[in-house]
This record gives structure tokens, C-alpha cells and sequence, in this order.
């Protein structure tokens, strides 16, 4: 018995090479109007509100959200980054701030329209807003930090303007309406999804999107892959034209030497997170474009608690600051990839400005370290654990190795702790850990945010445990100084007090090292650092 | 004295039934080992940028961890009564969905290394017992011994090199299929049998060729094992009174080696094969990392990093079940093999 006949068989055959031959070219073409950016990371949501949103989520819902206003950007040695300070209407067409600053009015784009064709109204913006500071989601604790904290202080005017009012005059509080979360949704199709018990239908949006953004989901594989098709109505970007990339995919390639061939043979455009040695190969061979932008946002440290002994003294952390060998660990951690924190020189032993995160004057001195170490009562050293984790290990392995060497050199006996990384976060945050090394990342980066956050409170991200009341007060009154220069002589204190309290050490800024297509343009560092689809075209 | 496929099912379904408190327990014991182990899941979860006390107790909720343990047991044992395997925070779906698209990948893979290992291993096996001693002995020793000694992801990545990198003759190794290429309607999940069932040749092909490396990468480390076992049975067979007597009355050499001295040397090599194939299952993580394909095990790993405990509990449970499920074939396959197992 046969199936096919021989002929048929052939028709076939011949039938599918001519498709084949036809479809080919078109095939190309899509190819080259295709985006494929790979990443260690996943998608696992499509809110990004949704406690748990990896990063990957929020980069996601820049391009499938819009928010009423977005960040400008700037060029910073030459790279495109964000910049904090241009904030752009996205679906407002403009904005006024009112002179005593406690009253911001958004009036909408007129042509503004959802993905399914309803146009953006006031009420929608209201609805989103209101969810943001009302329900149980990321956003709430974001938006606090501009001020933004009731539903009341958000008034729908008429359908295309709406008035946000703070309580006091917050710098931060048009920044945050630029970040990820306060998102503008479709509120008539979400209320369709609410229930009783999730009245602001949290699970619908978990898995699906109902927004204005210049991407339209088309499949969403958690943890595997999302596709993205082009919105052909945005014109946020630029006037009357959708954005560059028909057809986005991202793919979670979980080994970093798999994406680094594959961007290398061209089957990927654009990744992010790759070893800082196969950047350094790619970038010598010439056939990619690496575009390395210091995180300007982001830093690395080497924290001690200061709350537990010996690290309750100044001086061990002091003599700890003078015997880190800054040097070998930035090259053997980042093979020099990033800005240094570390070796500045201070004239007059004053801070230079009032900007965090600064250079301390600090660098490898032994003598100097064993000096302090003295002072502080501990002349034949100490032992101490130093922790770091897993999924950090290709980084804080060598440091920790070359910390521990160098600090033997003084006495100081120390422990390598390496610890999965929801252990690493636990003990973080009951302040358990004694010394260890962990980075830290602000959307919004000014000054008194990083001390407000960073250095204050009995907190998580207060690494250092550091509870110093003249240093949180002159950070709280900074928040909200209008005039300029009281507010950078503000910092100033604040960085001399730093130096001199050495709560913990900032290391570095790492690099964050695009690597790209040659044909990829327009790369942007964004404040979430992630990829931002809209901004990239090809030439 | 009962023989035959009655007796077959009988002994099968009362394996099926012992194996319900060894299930049972497993279940008690990982979710307890999850608690224990420390690291909070809701901490590491509330990673955002802001995220403080609130966000932590939010997440707990979410988990069902401000219970107390014993409560949060009965409410999971009843939760799996009901079908359900909970949610995982890692990808923010409900586990036994994700499982159900996580382990056709696993075993499509697991079963293309098995077959791959098994046609190598088998033969080589019995050439190497026809001439214990000679150079062939020795060369499929040495080819053996290379295949355990390099691990599963550096012959992995040594694959993607020679025939992505540099030759270019392999799809990129990310995941089961060219992301350009469509999916075929869901039917087993099994794409390279989806495919077939769609009558989509070219998409079959594309399956398969994303499906030879990493296959071929893992059936290298189990060659081994199998090539020797083969070897080990096959020697103690042909050395054996029957086998004498059937070269003695002239028996063809096809028939003494294939009919005789194989079929009663394969016992202990389906043994092999059935625990092979299950440790595969669970230990190809490594394979499913360096090839992107989303399989059950990377899931697991990195549901265990996270302490994301729905998923670590579903992936074990998942295991247990498989080992059983396992048990049973090989317990069946030996009753085919030699009819005297059956016997009672």
C-alpha cells in the first residue's frame, strides 16, 4: 500500500520549493523589520505593578503603556542616556506646573487612542492613578516618594485634562509620573475584568494588556518568550510615525555565552547582560557596536552593619575603606567596566559638590588602614564573614577573593559566605549579615533620594543600618528646598558626612554594556535599564 | 499460576497503589524541606526599587505564608486533592500550567538522548563483549570513559561552537524551536510529533534540528553506563551452557548472538535505561540552560534559587510521579523481555 503516489509526492515538492523561493525574499525583509533581543532574565508579567515584576516586565510596559509624561534624553559622554530633567509629555500634550508648585495640570493629546480604538480620556488617567496609590501594587511605594499618596489629589477637569495636587511642593513628584508604574490603562476594558475581590482587576492585567503603547502583545510565553507587533497608530515618538520595528521578540537565553554567539552571528540585534569578558572580546573584534554607559543610577558597595560589632566602630570601617584593593578588584570584577567611586583627591578634604554618588578620597594604603585599626581597638585584627550572592558570583567571587587577601595583610581574618539569592535578600533585610557586597539602583537619582533611601531608616535597602539623625534630617529638609544652592550645599554636607561616618564603601558604577547589531541605531540608557524598544531603528 | 497481560495488569496496578504512601510522603516531606530552608521567598520577590515592609507582607499573603506551617500543609494538601498546584511568583502562573508546557519539552528531549544513547550503546556494548580484550574493547572503553568525564554542558557548549559558531550547520540553540517559524496546533506537545500531525515537513525539520544537539549532548553521558552494563551481561550470556549449546547444534551467528545471548543479556540494561531515563529527566538542567530549552528541570533550579516553593513542590511531586510511572514500564518491558518475571 502506498500513501502518495509518486507524482503527488512531487507536485508537492516542487510546489513547496516554489513557495519557498517566493516567500524567501519577503522573508528577509521581515527579518531586518524584526527586533530580537535576548536576555538572561524573563518576562513574567504584563503589569509591572504585580508584586514580583521582574525587570524585564518593566522595560516590557514602557513600549506597551503609555505614562502621561516621559523622560528626555541627553548625551553623556558621547552615549544617550535618560535625563531627569527634561521631562517630555507622552499622552499629555502639555503640562503646567503652578508657581507655588502644588498644582500640576495634563492636558491630553486629542489623537490619543487605545489599542482597541478607544481614545485616552481623563477618566481613564484618573482610574490608573487611582490604582496606583489605592491598590495593593508596586506603584504605591514608588509614587510616595513624589508626594503622590490619595486618590483625591487626582481631578478630573474635563475629558482631556486632569489636575494632580500635592500637599508641598515635590521636585520628585512629575519625575515619578514618568517611571514605570503609574501607567495609563484602558479603564473601561479593566473595570470589564474587576471583581469584588479585585476590584482593580490586578489578575486580567497580570496576563493581559489593555493600554496605548507602541506595541501590541501578540504571544506571551512567561519565562520563555513575549512577541510584540507594532501599534501603527502611536505617534508618541515622533509625529505621525509609529515606532521603527514592526515585529519585536524577546527571548530568555538563559546562558550568557549562548547570547553572546548568538548576537555575534547575527541571529540576535541587541543584548544587555553579558559577561564583562565576552563583551570585551566582542568589542575587539569590531564587527558589533558596544555601547557602554557607566549606570549612572546604580552602585556598587561593600557594606558593613553598623550596628553590629566590630563594625559598630568608625574606625574598623574607616581601616576596612583604606585596605580594599580597589584597583584589582575593579579589573579582575568588571575588567575596568564602569566608573570608579574610589581614589579621588580632595584638596582642601571637602567634597568637591553636593551630587551623589561621589568619588571618595580612598584607596589602598595598608599603613594607614592598620593605623585605624589600631585606633579602634583592634591591633591584632578580627574575623568577620564576607558575603556575596550566587547569582552575583561571576563579579564578587574575584572581589571577594582579593578582599580577603588584602585584608589579611592587616589582621583581618575573613570568611568567603556565598548564599543563594533569596537567602542573601533575607538576611539583608533582617540585617543579619555582618559585611558583604550588594549594588543598589535608583529610577529617580537625586541627592537626597539616595540618602533618604539608602542611608535612613530601619530598612532593607539601608544596608548599612546607619541610624544618624543630623544625616536624615538634613536629607528630609533637602527633599524640598526650592533654592538651588542651599540644595547642593546640602549635599555637600551630606558627602562630607559620608566620608567621615564611612557607613559603608561605594566601589563603582558598573558599565551597563549594550552589545548590538553594527545596523542597530538610537540605543538609550533608560532609568530601568532595560532595553527601550521604541527608541531603536535600524539603518 | 497466572501469565499473560492479565497477570501484567494485576502486578501493575498494585505497584500503582504501593506507590501511593511514597508519593504521599515525598509531598509532606518537600514542602516541609522548602520551609526549612532558609531564605524568605516573599524578600527576594519584593525586589522593586521601593519596596519595603508592605510590599514584603503583601507578597506573603499572596503566598499564603502568614499561616502558620501546619495550616499552610492542610491547605496545600487540600489545594492538591483539588487539582491544584499553586502559583508560582517566577512566572506568575498557576505550576501545573506551567508544567504542562514545561515537560513535553523535558520529555521530548529525554527521549530522543534515551534513543540516541541506547542505538549507540547497545551495539557497542555487544561488539565490545564479542572481543573483550581487543582494540575495539578498548576503543569503546576509552569512547566511554570520554563521555562521562566531560560534563553534559561543556560538551554542550563544545556542540554549539563546532556546529553553530563555527560551521554554521545547527539553528541557534534557543529552545525547541526557530523563533521565526510558527507553532503547529497543540495535540502532545511533543513538536516533532505536532508537527507530523499538522503535515508540516519543513517545521518538523526545523524541529528536529533544534532538537539534535542538545539530545545528543546528553545521550553522551549515559552512553556509558549503558555501552558497559551491555558489555557486563553480554559477557556472562555468551559465556553461558545455552549459548554453548546453540553454537554447538549450528545455530546461525545472528541467532546465537541476537536471539540468545541479547535477549537474555537486556534485563539489566532496561533496568539501567529506566533509572537513566528518569535521573535525565531531573538532571538535564544543565543541557536545558546552555540550549535555552524550556524544560521542567531549569524551571525547577531556578524556582529553587528564588525559593519560589509552588514550583520546587509541583517539579518534585511531578518526579515522583514520573519514577513511578517509570518503575512500572520497566516492570512491564522486563515481563515482555523474559515471560518468567510475570510468575508469581
Amino acid at each position: 500500500m502506498r500513501f502518495v503516489s509518486f507524482r503527488s509526492a512531487t507536485t508537492i515538492l516542487a510546489t513547496t520549493a516554489l513557495l519557498l523561493i517566493a516567500t524567501a525574499p519577503s522573508h528577509a525583509q521581515s527579518r531586518a523589520e524584526t527586533l530580537r533581543y535576548v536576555t538572561g532574565a524573563s518576562v513574567n508579567t504584563l503589569d509591572p505593578n504585580i508584586p514580583g515584576a521582574t525587570r524585564e516586565s518593566f522595560g516590557l510596559s514602557m513600549s506597551t503603556y503609555d505614562r502621561l509624561v516621559s523622560f528626555g534624553r541627553k548625551q553623556l559622554n558621547g552615549k544617550w542616556v535618560f535625563d531627569l530633567d527634561t521631562i517630555n509629555g507622552e499622552l499629555a500634550e502639555s503640562y503646567d506646573v503652578s508657581p507655588d508648585g502644588l498644582k500640576i495640570t495634563f492636558r491630553l493629546r486629542k489623537d490619543a487612542k487605545f489599542q482597541d480604538g478607544s481614545p485616552v480620556t481623563a477618566d481613564d488617567v484618573k482610574w490608573s492613578l487611582d490604582r496606583c496609590v489605592t491598590a495593593p501594587i508596586l506603584g504605591k511605594a514608588q509614587l510616595l516618594t513624589g508626594s503622590l499618596t490619595s486618590a483625591d489629589q487626582f481631578k478630573v477637569i474635563d475629558p482631556l485634562t486632569i489636575e494632580v495636587t500635592l500637599p508641598k511642593p515635590d521636585k520628585l513628584a512629575l519625575p515619578n509620573l514618568a517611571t514605570v508604574y503609574p501607567m495609563i490603562i484602558n479603564s473601561k476594558m479593566a473595570k470589564e475584568h474587576a471583581t469584588a475581590d479585585d476590584p482593580w482587576a490586578m489578575a486580567w492585567l497580570k496576563e493581559h494588556t489593555a493600554g496605548s503603547g507602541a506595541y501590541v502583545v501578540e504571544s506571551f510565553k512567561p519565562g520563555e518568550q513575549v512577541t510584540l507587533k507594532r501599534n501603527e497608530a502611536w505617534n508618541r515618538g515622533s509625529p505621525n510615525r509609529p515606532a521603527f520595528f514592526k515585529r519585536i521578540i524577546v527571548q530568555s537565553v538563559p546562558e550568557p555565552a549562548t547570547r553572546a554567539n548568538l548576537v555575534e552571528r547575527g541571529d540576535a540585534d541587541i543584548v544587555l547582560d553579558l559577561q564583562a569578558s565576552d563583551v570585551q572580546s566582542l568589542e575587539a573584534k569590531g564587527k558589533l557596536k558596544v555601547v557602554s554607559t557607566p549606570q549612572y543610577n546604580a552602585i556598587t558597595y561593600v557594606s558593613m552593619n553598623n550596628q553590629i560589632p566590630p563594625f559598630d566602630n568608625v574606625n574598623v570601617r574607616r581601616a576596612i575603606a583604606f585596605a580594599l584593593p580597589y584597583e584589582d578588584m575593579f579589573k579582575a570584577a568588571l575588567f575596568g567596566r564602569g566608573m570608579p567611586l574610589y581614589g579621588a583627591s580632595w584638596p582642601d578634604g571637602k567634597p568637591l559638590n553636593g551630587i551623589y554618588p561621589f568619588q571618595q578620597p580612598v584607596k589602598l594604603d595598608l599603613d594607614k588602614a592598620k593605623e585605624y585599626l589600631k585606633a579602634a581597638g583592634f591591633p591584632e585584627g578580627f574575623s568577620t564573614t564576607f558575603s556575596f550572592n550566587v547569582g552575583w558570583a561571576s563579579q564578587a567571587e574575584p572581589m571577594a577573593a582579593l578582599i580577603k587577601e588584602s585584608l589579611g595583610k592587616i589582621g583581618i581574618k575573613v570568611d568567603i559566605q556565598k548564599l543563594p539569592d533569596a537567602q542573601m535578600s533575607t538576611l539583608i533585610n533582617e540585617k543579619k549579615l555582618p559585611f558583604f557586597t550588594e549594588g543598589i539602583v535608583a529610577w529617580l537619582p537625586s541627592t537626597d533620594y539616595f540618602y533618604r533611601n539608602f542611608y535612613t531608616g530601619n530598612q532593607r535597602w539601608n544596608y548599612s543600618s546607619i541610624n544618624n539623625p543630623d544625616l536624615a534630617a538634613i536629607a528630609q529638609g533637602a527633599r524640598f528646598e526650592p533654592d538651588k544652592a542651599k540644595y547642593e550645599e546640602a549635599g555637600r554636607k551630606l558627602n562630607a558626612m559620608h566620608f567621615d561616618l564611612m557607613p559603608q564603601i561605594m566601589l563603582w558604577q558598573p558599565n551597563q554594556d549594550a552589545v548590538m547589531a553594527a545596523t542597530v541605531e538610537g540605543y538609550t540608557y533608560e532609568f530601568h535599564r532595560q532595553v527601550d524598544y521604541r527608541n531603536l531603528s535600524r539603518k | 499460576m497466572k501469565t499473560g497481560l492479565g497477570a501484567t495488569i494485576i502486578r501493575a496496578g498494585r505497584r500503582l497503589l504501593s506507590s501511593l504512601p511514597a508519593l504521599f510522603g515525598v509531598l509532606v516531606f518537600t514542602f516541609l524541606l522548602m520551609r526549612v530552608l532558609p531564605g524568605d521567598p516573599a524578600v527576594f520577590f519584593a525586589s522593586g526599587p521601593n519596596a519595603g515592609k508592605e510590599e514584603i507582607e503583601q507578597i506573603r499573603k499572596q503566598m499564603g505564608l502568614n499561616k502558620s506551617v501546619p495550616e499552610q500543609l492542610v491547605f496545600y494538601l487540600s489545594d492538591i486533592g483539588h487539582g491544584n498546584l499553586g502559583r508560582s511568583m517566577m512566572t506568575g502562573q498557576p505550576v501545573l500550567k506551567d508544567l504542562r508546557e514545561r515537560l513535553p519539552a523535558s520529555l521530548e528531549l529525554t527521549f530522543t538522548a534515551l534513543l540516541i544513547a541506547l542505538i549507540a550503546a547497545v551495539p557497542l556494548g555487544v561488539v565490545a563483549a564479542l572481543r573483550p580484550g581487543s582494540i575495539v574493547d578498548h576503543s569503546v572503553r576509552l569512547f566511554c570513559a570520554l563521555g562521562v568525564c566531560v560534563p553534559t554542558f561543556v560538551s554542550g557548549l563544545l556542540l554549539i561552537y563546532v556546529f553553530y559558531y563555527l560551521l554554521g550547520l545547527s539553528p541557534d540553540p534557543t529552545g525547541r524551536i526557530d523563533v521565526f517559524t510558527s507553532l503547529p496546533p497543540q495535540h502532545t506537545g511533543f513538536l516533532s510529533i505536532d508537527f507530523l500531525l499538522a503535515g508540516d515537513l519543513e517545521g518538523w525539520w526545523a524541529a528536529c534540528k533544534q532538537l539534535i544537539l542538545p539530545a545528543v549532548s546528553m545521550a553522551l553521558f549515559v552512553i556509558a553506563p549503558l555501552a558497559r552494563i551491555t558489555r557486563a551481561s553480554m559477557l556472562v550470556s555468551l559465556g553461558s551452557d545455552f549459548v554453548r549449546t546453540a553454537r554447538s547444534v549450528g545455530l546461525s551467528w545472528r541467532k546465537v548472538v541476537v536471539t540468545y545471548a541479547l535477549r537474555n543479556a537486556i534485563l539489566p540494561v532496561i533496568t539501567i535505561a529506566g533509572i537513566v531515563f528518569s535521573t535525565m529527566l531531573g538532571a538535564n538542567v544543565l543541557v536545558e540552560k546552555v540550549f535555552s530549552w524550556p524544560g521542567v528541570a531549569s524551571y525547577a533550579l531556578d524556582a529553587l534559587l528564588s525559593s519560589d516553593y509552588a514550583p520546587v513542590q509541583g517539579f518534585v511531586l511531578l518526579m515522583a510521579s514520573l519514577f513511578v510511572l517509570v518503575n512500572l514500564v520497566v516492570d512491564i518491558c522486563y515481563g515482555i523481555a523474559d515471560p518468567r518475571v510475570s510468575i508469581e
